[in-house]
């Protein structure tokens, strides 16, 4: 159920990416791809390597073979830090939450990569580094408004409730305004509410334009994509729509246990 | 009409905690005596060097004890420049911190890979190689004997040779450095180090080049140490390689860390506590190391943030009720 020529206008793309830990091929020659501006799901049961992948993508792990190919540009070796200035951005199935700084403090940070003082200047407070500043302020005093983080915006981010945690790594990411966002199941913790909140927030930013790659294992929040890719046991073992998905028989077998 | 008297409280408020230091600190040295007065100079040089070990902690994770070393290297720099060359003071200390920064950079781009307990063991060898090499390279440093006679700091024929002057000559620039020290940490910079500190995967995932801004603080740090070497040398005029063995680094960590390596002006509270306070409990007698020893261990034990986290955090308390 591949979809045909599917890499053409491919923001991401993985071809041939395999990865062992001693004797476990946790990844067996990985293709698949992310198509710009799409809602893409990359579903799986556990231990099928999902996160293993998400690692390598993400520049946490270097793949052993295989290549990770941005917006055209092979990845596969470069630097997370330089990664993210490229505009692939993730987040953690654990928040990872500066937890000492405040919230405001955490989506100011979300501008980092946009900005170029240096740090002679950040201690004579140059011009740049004051306008940097106050750039931060203000985009960090959006990303609370359209979150509803505005309660909260002078507590610790460690101090705020786990479900606050997770709108505060996503709106945090969303300041730094990638063009690929990657989310490692975010809706792990979350009540029900929660979920269907994510799952509108989801939608609209992909309607604002930026790319979402989503790794779940939640069938409720996994809908919202437009393309669903099968992992299991190392390998895509099929790739379309949720639909599509939910009658492909090796994924019933593998997967939905059905 | 009560919010202005509200705010003209807090603006009274905020006038006293910067107005009386500020008061105290230009009185002192015309009350205290001499010695006192020389003391709170080492206070001033240690405060500035021990910023430079106090933010590699605070924000960096990064437990230094090389700063003896660039220390050593400043001092060095300043007697050989100011003394052998007869350049002016400038140009000493100049050397000395171009000198440092380059070995901290060369040095510490690939040791700054390493963390944790190895990042500390890998800096005190750092620390011990220097102490050896000040003492082998005699033909340099002048080994155990020293170098003596070295010029004071004497702009336009002032010359700053009594601990009065002194004092304050190396508080306006420990002060300065603090100031520019707290607007790096209200930067993009800033930011970056205090997030990279919570969370490194977190920060290297929004952009933050977390290996080179280490290497960056490691630079600054060296610049610190060296800068205040250079002014040392220039105080006692006097320099021999027992002034930058490894207890000096030990002493530098020690004062970060008693002070609050989370706060700006920890690093002062620090200096003062281990300058002043060994020689106001000599008047104790031969119990007087003891004495000092306990104080270290209760304030280690009971203020963990050191004395300006603790005090940070009272002022919090009081200012939330």
């Amino acid at each position: 159920m591949t979809m045909p020529n599917e890499s053409a206008d491919a923001l991401l793309q993985v071809a041939g990416v395999s990865h062992s830990f001693g004797g476990l091929h946790v990844l067996r020659g990985v293709d698949f791809s992310v198509p710009a501006g799409s809602l893409t799901a990359l579903i799986g049961p556990n231990g099928a390597g999902k996160s293993t992948l998400f690692n390598i993508i993400s520049g946490f792990l270097p793949p052993q073979r295989g290549t990770v190919r941005f917006d055209g540009r092979d990845i596969t070796r470069e630097a997370v830090q330089t990664r993210t200035r490229a505009g692939l951005l993730r987040t953690f199935q654990t928040p990872k939450v500066f937890a000492k700084l405040s919230v405001r403090e955490n989506l100011m940070i979300g501008c980092h990569r946009h900005l170029s003082s240096g740090v002679t200047g950040n201690m004579l407070r140059s011009g740049r580094s004051r306008a940097e500043v106050e750039m931060m302020r203000a985009q960090a005093a959006e990303a609370g408004e359209r979150f509803g983080l505005q309660e909260v915006m002078e507590r610790p981010a460690g101090q705020v409730p786990a479900g606050k945690q997770r709108l505060v790594e996503l709106a945090r990411g969303c300041v730094s305004r990638p063009r690929l966002l990657m989310l490692d199941e975010p809706s792990s913790g979350l009540n029900t509410t929660e979920i269907g909140q994510l799952r509108e927030l989801l939608q609209r930013l992909s309607r604002e334009g930026i790319t979402i790659l989503l790794v779940s294992h939640d069938m409720h929040l996994v809908d919202v994509a437009s393309r669903v890719h099968v992992l299991c046991f190392g390998s895509i073992i099929a790739s379309g729509s949720m639909a599509q998905i939910k009658e492909d028989d090796r994924v019933r077998k593998a997967y939905l246990g059905v | 009409m009560s919010p202005p008297v509200v705010a003209n409280g807090k603006s009274l408020g905020r006038a006293l905690v910067w107005g009386i230091p500020l008061l105290v600190w230009a009185a002192l040295p015309f009350i205290a005596t001499r010695h006192i007065v020389d003391l709170l100079v080492f206070a001033g040089l240690y405060t500035i060097a021990g910023l430079g070990v106090a933010f590699l902690l605070g924000q960096c994770g990064i437990v230094s004890l090389a700063q003896s070393v660039f220390y050593g290297i400043g001092a060095y720099s300043t007697a050989w420049f100011c003394l052998h060359k007869g350049l002016p003071s400038p140009v000493g200390m100049a050397a000395g911190i171009a000198l440092s920064t380059g070995i901290a950079a060369v040095v510490g781009w690939p040791v700054l890979r390493l963390s944790g307990h190895f990042l500390a063991l890998a800096t005190l060898a750092l620390g011990v190689i220097g102490q050896v090499l000040f003492l082998e390279w005699d033909w340099l440093t002048g080994g155990t004997l020293g170098i003596g006679g070295i010029p004071r700091i004497a702009p336009f024929g002032f010359a700053f040779d009594t601990p009065l002057r002194f004092y304050f000559l190396v508080w306006p620039i420990a002060l300065l450095l603090l100031v520019l020290h707290h607007n790096l940490l209200h930067s993009r910079n800033g930011l970056a180090l205090r997030a990279m500190r919570d969370s490194p995967e977190a920060a290297a995932v929004l952009g933050v080049d977390i290996h080179k801004l280490k290497v960056q603080m490691f630079v600054l740090s060296a610049a610190l140490g060296s800068a205040a070497g250079s002014l040392f040398a220039h105080y006692v005029t006097f320099v021999s390689v027992d002034s930058f063995a490894i207890d000096r680094a030990i002493n530098f960590l020690l004062l970060a860390v008693l002070g609050g390596v989370y706060t700006v002006w920890g690093p002062v509270l620090g200096a003062l506590f281990i300058t002043v306070l060994p020689q106001w409990l000599s008047r104790l007698g031969d119990i007087h190391a003891f004495v000092f020893a306990a104080a270290l261990i209760a304030a280690v034990i009971l203020l963990p943030e050191g004395f300006g986290g603790a005090i940070r955090n009272w002022w919090r308390a009081r200012a939330a009720r």
